[in-house]
């Protein structure tokens, strides 16, 4: 974030042109930030130093005879800002700001998702403060996070600030390369009528055959050159699976196979015949439940761990 | 073996009671110790401080003395007689999280007269005292704050709370409560059941029993002893310290049995030493068998009808006759140790049935539910929104009506009124009722009782209602009593008002009855308009102040005004006709031997099933069409059987050919017989007919095992067309069997669905898992019943998502309940085979979100590769969110804006970048629920809308021949859907799409976790940079269709 900062400053002098309506809501916010930049640029310790930290204060490096005017414009724009939010605030809303803040402000490399999620659990597991409840309550966060707003606003408009504004781009009616255009172009192209996919589909049909065609001849022609076939002794009953794909073929119906093969009693000698055998059952038995038991105790660990036994 | 058998799989439930007492249970350890003696040394303290012979009057309270209508409360005051700390923490059975201590404070005699026990003046008395207590502890610098709080909500007994300013991290909210006791100060016999004690209760001058009123006294005569008893007696053994504490957690996740006027942590002591006194617990017993033992005893005890005595200790016990008055005046009894008070005194009928039903449940999740019902037992939240199916908030404030006859007489004004509402319900509602629950709570946390008590109706009154049956619930017409009984019929018309009619039914009888007409899809609100009607009739309430839950969730489900499952009939109706005709076809090679629905919206549980379309008709002349002509029109998938046959090819291309060779086939013949339009595309048919598209889809059974050998278990995962079509046959024949036996469970499907899309999971967890989800709380309730509306269906859902543990169990869905312990085992195996196969890499679990079905028993067929490890973190997260927010909506009056409409509204800064699509080229826009806005972040691209499609037919689009009239009709055409696949085709590495495929105007995006190591800091730039360049390019894949792309957060890198 800091070698973001260095090159936005640099930049600057392009800055002023690049005023567009577009950004009407923030504009006043910008401008702010770009006196700040300008006052800044000669404390080149101080650059240093926001490289180093992550998070740096606006009033660290702002110039004391301009602060108290421009608190107020920030103020201003602030509270837009939070009007805004309250009016679609939600209360994953106001969770998700926190694992925002959270995110943009201590760079850390978790990712942003895993922190809302977490974000959110905290909340919850937080009774005393209800989501979203009064407004005096989140006035008071509000202020708590000041400082955090502050920065995340400059870096915000900055960033803004930084390339081309918005990019245009065209609905792509001229063209059917991309997006709306295609997609309604490909669907009525997937959709000749009914004829043109008969002919396909026998068209294909006709191919395929011939290549069935083909290879069986291709193998009897092989069988010939040897002059002599290999003569498989067949089992006294119908054949009913196919030798290539090991299929079913005919009449039997793959169902009724398996109900038979189910329904076929097992001839083996029990497996408690032998009293060895028995004693064996029992010791495997008495084997898995030890082990069914240090499973639960390692799972009642785990459960543990993630606070699983709080019934509130 | 048997033996051994027990043995082991006792033990790890042995185990689990362990942990959770090591986690509830607040236990004395030196710092706490040190903290509770501290506090308690110092109110005695600042007690004994104040001078003795000190005047009170009624100055200190006035509000509060003139409003129980007390006369002589003037006093000197004296020290306590007594300083003892009883409740919970003597006996050493806290319970966390309600810490605290209980501080009885013996009132001496000297402030007394003999007959203070009439007219409430010892309840005046009482609560001076306090005040000049209260008014001397927070003076001491040792005390944060003193509250006033009320003794299980009895306002006139109000007690001190004591917040002690030493905090300590052990025992966060430490608190103190100061209890005054009255031992002796009356004699008993004055405060016999029978006795009147307030002048103020009469009856035309004749004064009647104040039974309440003296019980109220009594408690407080014998508050000490009774602890002193229940002290002696759970001290005996460790055991039965452990099932107390047990006990309490129990209770308290039932927060319709851990009210006033039902059971309390005081009462199960009590309990739990008479059973010891009956010697029906002995020492030998370990705490979870004695909590048993004790369900038990509330759930089926014969010994309830005549009430719990103490067995006599050498004197003689209580005789006959006091019984049978004990019984006369009280539904419960629960006599203390010295036969003089009924400890049960506040217990409803209505509370004590709730709290035998609660008992008999959680003994019926012990018996059936895995791990002996522990999880049930202890961890399931049991509160008003979860359990009752219809909940109605009154809000009372400010009603004057509730204490008109004055705030309390025998008994308190709050607890008639909730009589009252009980008894209007119990009328109104008949059978269809299972069970009404109504409670009030009346202890606001900042209660300053010098004023009075006008303010306690600040809470709502809560009404919960328990629905008998689905039959009963949508019955329209209620037939009262017959006309020729006219004393009855003159009630029932008293009652109803202009509501009731004269009838002549079916059977010839004429009746007094009630109609409650209603359309189908609004048979759920019948209830609600009958409680409107008769709170509104009976109460002088305004309609705004009867709260009723039922319906908050409908706005989700509508398409503009009305709920499209209104056309399922003309859809059914449509299939029906549609499979008569397919069954006919005679000019194809094979006969169709099956036809079955695929479809959500033949079962009930699409949340946008298709409304007929005019262009979708059998006739070839175009209607007239009406302005808002859909442009799109969504396919019904319905899956066909052909009879068997040899010759099928043997390759998979060349039999997804055949099947559409049979398809076109199949379309023609149609067309020629019945005039139904076909439309085709390479791989689906379409079939036009009423208004709906079917799409078509031959399953061949041989294409099942084709692929098993094909791929062996290398690609076990990878299904063949066929597979997929059998699976989704299989599960939609289990839904709508199921949807058959609970016609509830379509809505809460339908409601559930449109959270998770509405939140941008559509991509995460698909439609069937929704379904299955919403399945296992209709197969597996206990320890609630059914649910039987869709809010509380809903919330279940959402807190089984959020709660479950998915990590270590796989979720069954035992859909006709025919699953053996084999079937379990299999399902076991395969949970854990899977689990192990990603042990190293927890973000690896796959299936994150483990569902068994009879057709699937490895998870494969739903969420194999969705959600993952973190998608199922967020859901779970947002689920959390929206459980706890619903509950408090039910709970609690809402007035900042956070409100029903939030559950659905997602925000959209928690992704990386947000793509707003143009609302006027979504294909169905009025199913959007809000429109999206993005205020934060850098507005990276803005596109123009496209010409090429829009929702709504274009005037110069309906002219022409009807056959190209119909080619503008566009099937199962979807942007969003194309844009998706065209974003994931080229930036699958990049991006994650979060989308909702119902119909948001919103795209969520994040960015895929880098595992470069090497790059340096200082690349996050060009990083930055880049992924603009990535999302302009999304930009441009999205033409004519995004409106605006914003860019919040750059990736982050993996360090």
């Amino acid at each position: 974030m800091g070698s973001a900062e260095k090159k936005q400053r640099k930049k600057k002098p392009n800055f002023k042109k690049r005023k567009n309506s577009q950004l009407s809501e923030t504009d006043e916010n910008l401008i702010t930030v770009k006196e700040d930049n300008e006052q800044n640029k000669p404390s080149g310790k101080k650059k240093i130093k926001r490289e180093k930290g992550n998070s740096f204060d606006v009033s660290d490096v702002q110039d004391n005879s301009n602060k108290a005017a421009k608190e107020k414009k920030r103020n201003k724009s602030k509270k837009k800002l939070r009007r805004e939010e309250k009016s679609n605030a939600t209360p994953i809303d106001e969770v998700g700001e926190h694992g925002a803040e959270d995110g943009d402000d201590a760079d850390n490399s978790n990712e942003n998702l895993v922190a809302g999620a977490s974000q959110v659990k905290k909340e919850i597991e937080n009774p005393g403060r209800p989501v979203g409840k009064s407004k005096k309550a989140r006035k008071k966060k509000k202020k708590d996070r000041g400082s955090l707003m502050k920065d995340e606003e400059l870096e915000e408009n900055t960033r803004d600030a930084d390339e081309d504004d918005v990019y245009m781009i065209s609905s792509g009616d001229e063209d059917c390369s991309k997006g709306m255009k295609k997609w309604v172009t490909e669907y009525h192209q997937s959709r000749p009528g009914l004829k043109v996919f008969q002919q396909r589909i026998d068209e294909f049909i006709t191919a395929h055959e011939a290549k069935l065609e083909q290879e069986r001849k291709e193998r009897e022609a092989r069988a010939a050159e040897g002059g002599w076939t290999v003569v498989v002794h067949h089992k006294g009953r119908k054949k009913t699976t196919d030798a290539e794909s090991g299929i079913a073929v005919g009449s039997v119906a793959q169902a009724a196979v398996e109900d038979k093969m189910a329904k076929k009693k097992k001839k083996d000698v029990g497996l408690d015949f032998y009293r060895f055998q028995r004693r064996e059952a029992k010791r495997n038995e008495i084997m898995l439940l030890q082990s069914k038991f240090e499973q639960d105790r390692k799972r009642i660990q785990q459960l543990r761990a993630a606070r699983k036994f709080k019934p509130y | 073996m048997d033996a051994d058998t027990t043995v082991t799989l006792t033990d790890p439930m042995d185990y689990k009671v362990e942990e959770l007492l090591k986690e509830v249970h607040f236990a004395r350890a030196p710092a706490i110790t040190k903290l509770v003696d501290d506090t308690v040394s110092a109110v005695r303290k600042s007690i004994s401080k104040i001078p003795d012979a000190f005047p009170v009057t009624a100055d200190l309270a006035p509000g509060f003395v003139r409003d129980i209508g007390a006369d002589k409360v003037e006093f000197k005051f004296n020290k306590p007689k007594t300083f003892k700390i009883g409740g919970s923490y003597s006996i050493n059975c806290v319970v966390k999280p309600a810490v605290n201590v209980d501080l009885f404070v013996g009132l001496p005699k000297e402030c007394f007269h003999e007959k203070d026990y009439l007219n409430h003046r010892y309840h005046a008395k009482r609560c001076l005292y306090l005040c000049v207590i209260k008014k001397h502890l927070k003076s001491s610098p040792s005390f944060d704050k003193v509250e006033w709080s009320a003794m299980q909500n009895e306002a006139r007994k109000p007690v001190l709370v004591v917040y002690p300013a030493v905090k300590s991290v052990e025992a966060p909210g430490f608190f103190v409560r100061i209890i005054p006791t009255a031992a002796s100060l009356f004699n008993i016999a004055k405060l016999n059941l029978k006795r009147n004690n307030v002048r103020a209760f009469n009856q035309d001058g004749i004064p009647r029993a104040t039974p309440k009123y003296n019980s109220s006294i009594l408690e407080d005569m014998f508050l000490e002893d009774n602890a002193e008893y229940v002290e002696k007696t759970i001290s005996r053994w460790k055991e039965l310290g452990e099932a107390l504490i047990l006990l309490k957690v129990w209770a308290r996740q039932r927060s319709s049995i851990y009210v006033h006027d039902c059971l309390n942590g005081y009462l199960i002591s009590i309990l739990l030493s008479y059973l010891v006194s009956l010697d029906k617990i002995n020492n030998s017993m370990k705490a979870l068998q004695i909590l048993r033992v004790v369900l038990d005893f509330i759930a089926t005890s014969k010994l309830w009808n005549r009430g719990l005595y103490f067995p006599p200790k050498g004197q003689i016990g209580v005789s006959k006759e006091e019984k049978l008055q004990y019984k006369e005046a009280f539904p419960v009894v629960i006599c203390d140790p010295s036969a003089q008070v009924n400890l049960a005194f506040r217990m409803t009928s209505v509370g004590f049935c709730e709290l035998q039903d609660e008992a008999a449940s959680t003994l019926q999740c012990m018996d059936k539910c895995g791990d002996g019902g522990f999880e049930e037992t202890f961890f399931t939240k049991i509160d008003f929104p979860a359990k009752y199916d219809y909940c109605v908030r009154l809000n009372l404030r400010g009603h004057t009506e509730v204490h008109a006859l004055g705030f309390c007489l025998d008994d308190e004004c709050w607890r008639l009124y909730e009589q009252k509402v009980h008894s209007l319900l119990n009328q109104g509602l008949v059978d269809r009722a299972k069970s009404i629950r109504v409670t009030w709570r009346n202890s606001p946390s900042e209660w300053n009782i010098e004023n009075g008590l006008a303010v306690l109706d600040r809470e709502p009154l809560l009404v919960g209602i328990s629905v008998s049956s689905l039959e009963k619930l949508f019955r329209i017409v209620d037939i009262g009593p017959n006309a020729e009984n006219k004393e009855e019929a003159l009630r029932f018309r008293k009652f109803w008002g202009e509501k009731a009619e004269l009838r002549r039914f079916k059977d010839g009888t004429i009746a007094e009855s009630t109609v409650w007409e209603s359309e189908q899809w609004t048979r759920h609100l019948i209830l609600k308009g009958i409680i409107e009607y008769v709170l509104l009739r009976h109460l002088s309430l305004s309609k705004e102040n009867v709260v009723q839950i039922v319906d908050q969730l409908d706005f989700s489900l509508l398409h503009g005004a009305k709920d499209l499952v209104s056309f399922s009939a003309s859809l059914l109706e449509a299939f029906e006709v549609l499979s008569k005709r397919l069954h006919l076809i005679e000019d194809i090679p094979l006969k169709i031997s099956s036809v079955q629905p695929l479809d959500s919206a033949f079962r009930f549980t699409s949340v946008f099933p298709p409304e007929p379309h005019p262009l979708a008709n059998e006739r070839h002349t175009v209607s007239r069409l009406h302005k808002l002509t859909p442009s799109c029109i969504q396919p019904l998938e319905v899956m066909i059987q052909l009879e068997g046959s040899g010759n099928w090819p043997m390759d998979h291309v060349a039999i997804e050919k055949t099947k559409s060779a049979f398809l076109i086939k199949i379309g023609e013949s149609l067309q020629n017989r019945w005039g139904m339009t076909c439309s085709a595309t390479e791989d689906d048919a379409d079939i036009f007919m009423s208004g709906y598209a079917f799409r078509l889809k031959i399953l061949h059974e041989r294409g099942l095992s084709l692929v098993k050998s094909e791929n062996g278990n290398k690609a076990k995962r990878v299904y063949s067309t066929d597979k997929i079509l059998f699976i989704r046959g299989q599960h939609a024949s289990m839904i709508n069997g199921l949807q058959g036996r609970y016609p509830v469970f379509g809505p809460v499907v339908r409601v559930a669905k449109r959270w998770a899309a509405s939140h941008l999971f559509s991509a995460c967890l698909v439609e069937e898992a929704v379904e299955l989800l919403v399945a296992y709380l209709f197969l597996k309730p206990l320890p609630f019943n059914v649910p039987c509306s869709r809010v509380t269906g809903f919330l279940r859902f959402l807190r089984l998502l959020a709660e479950y543990d998915w990590t270590f169990s796989a979720l069954v869905v035992d859909i006709n309940n025919d699953f053996g312990p084999e079937d379990f085992k299999v399902i076991n195996d395969n949970f854990m085979s899977s689990r192990k196969a990603s042990e190293e890499n927890v973000q690896n679990v796959n299936p994150a979100l483990f569902l068994a079905t009879a057709y699937d028993k490895a998870s494969e067929a739903w969420t194999t590769c969705s959600p993952n490890f973190t998608e199922l973190k967020r859901l779970v997260a947002y689920a959390r969110s929206s459980a706890n927010l619903l509950t408090k909506l039910i709970l609690e009056d809402q007035t900042d804006s956070c409100r029903w409409e939030c559950l659905f509204r997602t925000p959209l800064n928690n992704y990386d970048a947000v793509v707003l699509l143009h609302r006027d080229r979504l294909p169905y826009p009025r199913r959007l629920l809000f429109p999206s806005e993005v205020n934060r972040g850098r507005h990276v691209a803005r596109v123009n809308a496209s010409k090429a499609f829009g929702p709504f037919l274009v005037p110069e689009e309906m002219k022409g021949s009807s056959e190209e009239v119909k080619n503008k009709m566009m099937v199962d055409f979807d942007p969003l859907r194309c844009f998706v696949g065209d974003v994931e085709k080229e930036y699958s590495k990049k991006l994650k799409l979060w989308y909702d495929s119902l119909g948001g105007d919103a795209i969520g995006l994040t960015w895929e976790r880098v595992g470069s190591k090497k790059r340096e800091r200082e690349e996050a730039p060009e990083e930055e940079t880049d992924s603009i360049g990535v999302l302009k390019a999304v930009g441009e894949l999205g033409k004519g269709f995004v409106r605006d792309i914003y860019f919040l957060k750059a990736p982050r890198l993996m360090s």
